[in-house]
């Protein structure tokens, strides 16, 4: 049976203070959160080694500056921490992160995750629009409620895969209607137990077996939502002509590919002098067509990224939120995505375990290809 | 400061051609290079044409001549720096056509400086630039094509330069000629502009074309000269302003606060022409013992830490070629006035040499050249 601790403050306060024990009492060496990183409020994460700069984190704020999942392979690519480093992160962050361990970009060794259900996040526009603030508390109010929140990324909304997997300790937000004023931490795993079984922690929180919610009630209206996201995106995607239209506009700039956590090639190939174009490529266009666009091949290396991370994008939103001309980029790559994912019958960051379809080779798999 | 500053519209003529327009200005520049194809002046042409939906601007290389009826010699928005296209078709050295590029006086005065960086091969180029009103922030644009396009229309007839990006707002090179011609907008009739030659090349074209350079281009230039005096005071204004917003560090990092690390400013940057940024190599990937050494030393750490170094180092990299052209702010997810900063910047370090990026193909960047009595006030410090 699954066991809960219980800090008797609001869910975020609660953690907070947890955190703090944890560092205090030389559990874990360091904490990477959410933290307020100045007076404006400011949200960046934050790697904390001394627990009184717990004061401003600001664990489950509604907000993605960048997939944590990229940070956490930064930080351990390189050699694991040779101590316990918590990480606090949401469930399609962490759900990157194991893709990227699979991928040999980052190690499990130490870590420890720390994650929650997941309401969604703002789109990061609304940080320079100053609207944050305003929409913080209707967003808790409709996460009680199990309800949708307002003005959330549509790729959160949806999003189906809003329990986390993998998570060490798990605290629930959707529906819980006691955030204010209790923390309910769920002890998933054994590291999970090991950093929580210790007499210091039994003495200062209550310890009792858990029994997991029903969240149907979200899942379905997630569902729903996901299923008017992706048949808008149908209509607009119809061949060749409909991407076109859609991706015209792209400046170049690959930001979506660097916010990208899956996409974590040094130099991409499209970015590379393979791709380049010489004199003779363009005077072959020219000949054949009369016209072609500078910089060549805009269309082609969406395509092209589409092709390479599809199996394992997260649905995360990173992507969408640093284009700069607003491109629906992680609508489509959550539809193409998923629909190859169920092609594998595969979910990418579900289990360590479970080796990505590409690199395995199945016999009866894909016969409706060869037919 | 041992170079004077140049007038930033130095030209090597007084002289022009004065072109009659029929219809509007965009047709009779459209007709201009459709003659010249087909005279074989040129081969080819880099011009801007709208994107299929209609929502953006995008730069087309063409040889079939009768696309021009659609280009656009001066879109309202700049989604791709134009050196970025003169560097994407010549980097691998020059191709066997002829191409007439129409650029904005910024886009041609990156590509002078990629031309010294050898990112560029100008040899079959022809670098054409217009009078230029300044282009709209493409994410603002993009949100109501038509209507931000009217308002486009608008802003150019009144000379009003409010819609603009906030670097177009404070320009003073919007009509400086760096490249082989010149069409001269301001200042003249409205039925009429003149096409002013620069280099050799430009007079060779001209004389192709049997056109000839004999009027008096004073009314066109006392309009530029006018135009930037005001910008030069509008520009030292703004810099002004923006220095005293960040003259401590905490504000100087709060202006990068809401940085996402995406590096979409040094991708768009026409200057920032490495393969792979040094932000991005294995040189700034260390083991995470490395990361909490230094979480410990302050209790904290951002993370990535290297937000502002990145910005700091691009900025010691490329503001001496810095042509304050604004793509980077426009491609910036979180509105960061990072293009506003790297100006007041670049007008430091380039009057630090007297340098203006762009301007001329012959100066060679400070950085490759030694003078014995440059940088003295630095020597000061140490006497």
């Amino acid at each position: 049976m699954t066991k809960v601790l219980t800090v008797n403050h609001s869910v975020e306060q609660g953690i907070r203070e947890f955190l703090k024990f944890l560092l205090d009492t030389g559990k874990i060496k360091g904490v990477f959160t959410l933290k307020k990183l100045n007076k404006k409020g400011d949200v960046a994460y934050s790697l904390i080694t001394r627990s009184d700069e717990l004061t401003d984190a600001v664990p489950f704020f509604p907000l993605m500056p960048v997939n944590a999942g990229k940070l956490i392979s930064r930080f351990t690519m390189n050699g694991p921490p040779s101590e316990p480093v918590a990480v606090v992160l949401k469930p399609c962050e962490l759900r990157a992160f194991i893709e990227l361990v699979k991928l040999e970009q980052g190690s499990l060794e130490n870590m420890v995750f720390i994650s929650a259900t997941c309401g969604g996040v703002f789109p990061l526009n609304m940080v320079h629009e100053g609207t944050i603030e305003k929409n913080l508390s209707p967003y808790w109010t409709a996460i009680k409620k199990e309800e949708i929140p307002e003005n959330i990324r549509p790729v959160c909304k949806a999003c189906t895969e809003f329990i986390p997997y993998n998570a060490d300790l798990v605290l629930n937000l959707v529906g819980n209607k006691n955030l204010d004023s209790q923390c309910d931490i769920v002890i998933e795993t054994k590291k999970g137990e090991e950093i929580t079984t210790d007499t210091d922690i039994k003495k200062k929180y209550s310890q009792k077996e858990y029994k997991k919610e029903n969240l149907d009630t979200f899942k379905e209206r997630r569902e729903a939502e996901k299923k008017k996201i992706i048949e808008d995106i149908d209509t607009k995607l119809t061949g060749m002509d409909g991407l076109i239209e859609i991706f015209g506009k792209c400046i170049g700039c690959h930001g979506c590919s660097k916010a990208c956590p899956i996409c974590y090639c040094k130099l991409c190939e499209f970015e590379s002098s393979d791709s380049e174009y010489g004199p003779s490529n363009y005077e072959a266009e020219l000949k054949r067509r009369g016209a072609v666009r500078v910089p060549p091949n805009t269309l082609y290396y969406h395509l092209g990224r589409l092709s390479h991370i599809a199996i394992s994008c997260v649905g995360c939103g990173s992507c969408e939120d640093a284009c700069p001309v607003d491109i629906p980029v992680s609508i489509i790559f959550k539809k193409i995505g998923e629909s190859i994912q169920n092609m594998f019958e595969y979910t990418p960051g579900k289990s360590i375990e479970e080796k990505i379809p590409l690199t395995t080779f199945k016999e009866k798999e894909l016969t409706e290809i060869e037919e | 400061m041992n170079n004077p500053r140049k007038t930033p519209d130095a030209s090597s003529t007084d002289h022009g051609v004065l072109i009659q327009v029929k219809n509007t200005q965009k047709e009779t520049v459209n007709d201009f290079l459709k003659t010249a194809m087909e005279k074989g002046v040129f081969d080819a042409v880099l011009i801007s044409m709208r994107v299929p939906a209609g929502d953006s601007f995008a730069y087309v290389l063409l040889t079939n001549k009768e696309l021009l009826k659609d280009a656009f010699p001066l879109p309202p928005v700049m989604p791709v720096q134009g050196a970025k296209a003169i560097s994407s078709i010549t980097r691998r050295g020059k191709g066997n056509k002829k191409i007439a590029a129409i650029l904005r006086p910024c886009e041609i005065r990156a590509t002078v400086e990629l031309a010294k960086l050898g990112q560029v091969n100008l040899e079959n180029i022809i670098l054409i630039s217009m009078d230029c009103f300044g282009v709209m922030p493409t994410p603002i644009f993009i949100k109501d094509p038509e209507k931000s396009f009217k308002k486009f229309e608008d802003a150019i007839r009144e000379d009003d330069d409010t819609v603009m990006r906030p670097v177009c707002q404070i320009c003073d090179k919007s009509s400086m000629v760096a490249g082989d011609l010149h069409m001269g907008t301001r200042g003249v009739q409205k039925d009429s502009f003149f096409i002013v030659p620069h280099t050799k090349k430009g007079k060779d074209i001209l004389d192709k074309l049997g056109l000839q350079a004999n009027k008096n281009i004073d009314t066109w230039r006392a309009k530029i000269n006018k135009n930037a005096k005001e910008k030069q005071k509008k520009r030292k204004q703004v810099h002004t302003d923006l220095q005293s917003s960040i003259e401590k560090l905490d504000k100087f990092l709060d202006i990068f606060s809401h940085c996402i690390n995406c590096h979409n400013c040094m991708r768009v940057c026409p200057i920032c022409s490495c393969r792979v940024c040094y932000f991005d190599s294995d040189k700034m990937k260390h083991p995470s013992d490395d990361y909490l050494r230094i979480a410990e030393s302050k209790g904290s750490i951002r993370f990535l830490p290297d937000t502002s170094i990145f910005h700091m180092g691009r900025m010691v990299h490329m503001s001496l070629s810095c042509v304050s052209c604004g793509a980077c702010e426009d491609a910036c997810p979180m509105s960061i006035p990072v293009a506003q900063l790297f100006s007041m910047t670049a007008d430091e370090t380039q009057g630090l040499f007297g340098y203006i990026a762009g301007e001329s193909l012959d100066e060679p960047l400070p950085l490759t050249t030694y003078r014995k009595e440059e940088l003295s006030e630095v020597d000061d410090v140490h006497d």
